[in-house]
């Protein structure tokens, strides 16, 4: 029962960190329909972005003190992971808007490999995984019998506030509203005087903006970075995306919670056990895209050319 | 670009002419004020003037062929005249920069390709200029559509000219290969030498395809096609008898061979049905597992050994199964979504079989010692004597990968023109309008997979035995990111096109061991940048509406604007 209960809390704290990546997926498919493959990456190269700020920019008494640190460290993996997203939503998917449907898709695949192997080859030692320093408060939380980390503490307050806080902008604001109506139908929104190319850069700069957010507290949490990392969880948070339904904020979030709680209890209690967490995701994805391929909360999938 | 050409369009031709000499002065000055570490580079040339043009060699001598070319184009009669200056000035700047670039790295900095040391040498920026001239004078001429003859040929002359063509062919692929030399530590030049001759074939390939010659030989070997396919059967199998022929290049050509294969296999599922596989290597892999476990190998999971046609039967059957199960999502899901379907199903493939699932795949530890194959007692992987010539190791594999990719390109020629071919492409332009005329589009789709998947898993086969060890890290995504860039560099349903992608993305690492380390960036960037400047490939499927070009800049359909002027003939007639 205790296994349960602490795998259980395991699979929440995974499902927060695939919560901000799914959100950065769903949002740029929502408004122009591309699976943004290299989003993994750009996670990948904000927690780069935040190891390097740590590495070389901080002076050691800075190092010392988490509550200084870690927000230097952020902003250091945020501005990395949104300049990298803005050059490639720049000179890789814009030229490319009208293109047909399967050349986005292979771009995205080019930039996730160029991306991964710039880092492998340009970042000091980065061929093999590379530690991630402790920057948050050690020690667990102790809840009966479950404990986890208050760095998994911190990823499971930080997911949820951060996507109620994006939902709450998408619903309420007016650059939201612009957001929404490029979705529904980008060809009327230009009409009403929406910028198509100022709401695409938003969503991109906001996913990975939420991607660096993960960058970081993911190397604080598994206390190391590599550069597959990007590739696996990417996936996840893809599944998580299309589980929830493409498109919806809140179904992206409980996706992610969801594909959290299959990786560990699926790890835990199915035969083969963590070796094959992993292909108990991809049957989730493949059942969820044949059986309900619209996710639990997004709309019927409308006719695509 | 617009106003730059009308500004130097009354200079047009001087403009060519002057860029066409340069090239050939280019050729004649030297390249290097230094010596490099392990000698000039490269042929011991690049120090000297050479006063006598036929001395010339290496690099240097196909600038100085561009230059005479680019001469005797803007005075003879040529059809395209601009287009192909154009083309044979991008050779120019290409040979120029690549041969360029390394001389200043390897030289440390301009210096080297300046003035240093009071040594001048002047060649590369030269052959850059004139390179760059001739460019923009051919531009500023107008370049016109790409020429069309109309030329009837009768049948004897025709096969004539198609064995010479055939046979050139076999030269240039011998060319192409040795071009550079081994690639490695023993050898730094191979990489910009290569690809330098490469920057020149292409130039070279543009010129002949704007005057209209290659789309003429096309046509004339689709006119007579069993003859076409047995000359090139036959000049593919006379490859061992030319400079290619040692037990290196037989190797790379036989792992091409495998490659081209299978890239044909995928070309069924994404060319001809539209269908995005991003795991289709796996099937490669189920049947090299398959072979490998059938071999009698120490490690295999059954104690018996078929003979290896058996065993590559079995191979393309489980193959088979295999994707009919991954592509029978394909009922309901489409597009994208579908692509990621099949990914999935790659990486559970790649997950099952390095934990070893079933005892089947020996998991990290791989399947070692696959037997090599034979036949009537001649071992494939030792050398071979025909008559008193003796072929080096591996010939016997690279006949046995020939004899595949032809079986493979039968396979995929007769189907694309069946009938389920033509419900193929009709579900891949447009699924609701092929349902609507009364195509079973559920049953054809699982049928291109399964096809596709069946010929993997005999490319796998062969795979199995050729390298003796199958392990899982053959076959994981990046592999199969690999075989679908080079169906998309090479040109969708198109199968020249195909075997041309899998052997330039599969002999560009051979020859750039020095830079391996930056490989994959490389493919990643070159992947990005062919969507945006070449989404139709290098050798596009004429058969096909251009896809992923979706309109050139005139608003036409890029394979239409081709199509043109032979279509405004027969309307005359």
């Amino acid at each position: 029962m205790s296994i349960l209960l602490q795998q259980l809390a395991n699979g929440v704290v995974q499902g927060g960190l695939i919560a901000l990546i799914a959100l950065g997926y769903t949002m740029v498919y929502g408004i122009i329909q591309l699976i943004n493959f290299a989003h993994g990456e750009i996670f990948m190269v904000g927690a780069y972005g935040s190891l390097a700020t740590y590495t070389w920019l901080l002076p050691q008494g800075i190092k010392d003190s988490w509550v200084l640190s870690l927000p230097l460290m952020l902003l250091g993996g945020v501005v990395v992971a949104v300049v990298i997203a803005l050059i490639m939503e720049r000179f890789a998917y814009r030229p490319l808007r009208n293109a047909p449907r399967l050349a986005p898709l292979i771009t995205a695949l080019g930039i996730s490999v160029a991306l991964q192997e710039a880092v492998r080859t340009f970042y000091p030692d980065a061929t093999s995984a590379l530690r991630f320093p402790r920057v948050f408060a050690e020690g667990n939380l102790a809840l009966g019998p479950i404990s986890v980390p208050w760095s998994g503490v911190l990823i499971i307050v930080v997911s949820i506030v951060l996507s109620v806080l994006l939902q709450v902008y998408i619903n309420r604001s007016r650059m939201g509203r612009a957001m929404r109506a490029t979705a529904q139908d980008p060809d009327t929104a230009k009409l009403m005087g929406v910028n198509p190319d100022r709401v695409i850069v938003l969503t991109f700069v906001l996913g990975a903006a939420l991607a660096g957010v993960a960058g970081l507290l993911y190397g604080s949490y598994i206390t190391n970075v590599n550069i597959d990392m990007g590739f696996q969880t990417g996936i996840f948070a893809f599944t998580a995306a299309v589980l929830g339904g493409v498109g919806s904020i809140r179904g992206a979030v409980i996706g992610a919670f969801i594909i959290g709680l299959v990786k560990t209890i699926g790890g835990q209690y199915m035969p083969g056990g963590t070796q094959y967490d992993y292909v108990w995701i991809f049957v989730v994805l493949i059942l969820v895209l044949v059986f309900r391929p619209q996710g639990l909360f997004g709309e019927p999938e409308r006719v695509r050319a | 670009m617009n106003k730059v050409s009308n500004i130097v369009r009354p200079f047009a031709r001087p403009l060519v002419l002057v860029g066409g000499v340069l090239l050939i002065v280019a050729a004649l000055l030297p390249w290097a004020t230094f010596v490099l570490n392990e000698g000039p580079y490269p042929d011991k040339a690049t120090l000297q003037f050479f006063d006598a043009p036929f001395a010339v060699t290496g690099f240097r001598f196909h600038l100085l062929l561009l230059g005479l070319l680019v001469l005797i184009a803007s005075f003879a009669p040529v059809p395209s005249r601009a287009r192909v200056l154009r083309a044979l000035g991008w050779g120019g700047l290409l040979v120029s920069v690549i041969s360029g670039l390394f001389i200043t790295i390897e030289g440390g900095g301009l210096g080297a390709i300046t003035a240093a040391d009071g040594a001048t040498a002047f060649g590369a920026l030269v052959g850059l200029v004139g390179g760059a001239a001739v460019i923009l004078g051919a531009i500023a001429l107008g370049v016109e559509p790409p020429a069309h003859w109309t030329l009837k040929l009768p049948t004897a002359a025709a096969y004539a000219v198609l064995v010479v063509v055939f046979v050139l062919v076999l030269l240039g692929v011998s060319l192409v290969l040795t071009a550079g030399g081994q690639g490695g530590a023993a050898n730094p030049y191979a990489g910009p030498l290569f690809l330098a001759f490469l920057g020149f074939a292409a130039g070279a390939m543009a010129a002949l395809s704007a005057t209209g010659a290659i789309r003429f030989v096309s046509e004339l070997s689709e006119k007579h096609r069993i003859f076409s396919v047995v000359v090139l059967l036959l000049c593919a199998l006379l490859l061992p008898f030319t400079d290619a022929g040692s037990e290196y290049w037989m190797t790379v050509a036989a792992n091409i061979g495998i490659y081209a294969a299978t890239a044909i296999g995928l070309n069924i599922v994404v060319g001809l049905a539209g269908l995005l596989d991003l795991g289709y290597v796996a099937f490669m892999g189920i049947g090299a597992l398959v072979a490998a476990n059938f071999s009698g190998a120490a490690a295999a999971a059954f104690g018996v050994h078929l003979p290896f046609p058996v065993a590559a039967v079995i191979a393309a059957v489980v193959a088979g199964i295999f994707g009919a199960i991954v592509g029978s999502p394909t009922l309901r899901v489409r597009g994208d979504y579908l692509a990621i379907v099949t990914l999935a199903f790659g990486e559970i493939f790649t997950r099952s079989a390095q934990n070893n699932i079933g005892g089947l795949t020996n998991g990290a530890n791989a399947i070692p010692g696959i037997p090599a194959l034979s036949l009537f007692g001649a071992d494939f992987n030792k050398s071979f004597t025909l008559g008193s010539i003796k072929l080096p190791a591996g010939v016997l594999y690279y006949v046995l990968i020939v004899l595949l990719v032809a079986l493979v390109m039968t396979v995929f020629a007769n189907l694309k023109f069946s009938r389920i071919g033509r419900a193929w492409i009709a579900i891949r332009e447009d699924e609701d309008a092929a349902r609507a005329m009364g195509i079973r589009t559920g049953q054809a789709k699982i049928l291109a997979f399964l096809v596709g998947a069946m010929l993997a898993g005999l490319a796998g086969a062969v795979f199995a035995h050729k390298n003796g060890t199958v392990s899982y890290e053959s076959f994981k995504f990046l592999e199969s990111v690999t075989l679908l860039a080079a169906v998309i560099l090479g040109g969708m349903g198109s199968i020249p096109g195909a075997v041309l992608g899998a052997s330039l993305l599969f002999v560009l690492p051979e020859k750039l061991r020095e830079f391996s380390e930056y490989r994959l960036l490389i493919f990643g960037l070159a992947l990005v940048l062919i969507m945006r400047f070449r989404p139709q490939g290098l050798v596009p499927d004429r058969h096909r509406r251009a896809e992923l070009a979706d309109e050139d800049v005139g608003g036409a359909p890029v394979d239409e604007v081709h199509e043109v002027p032979g279509a405004v003939k027969e309307a005359k007639a």
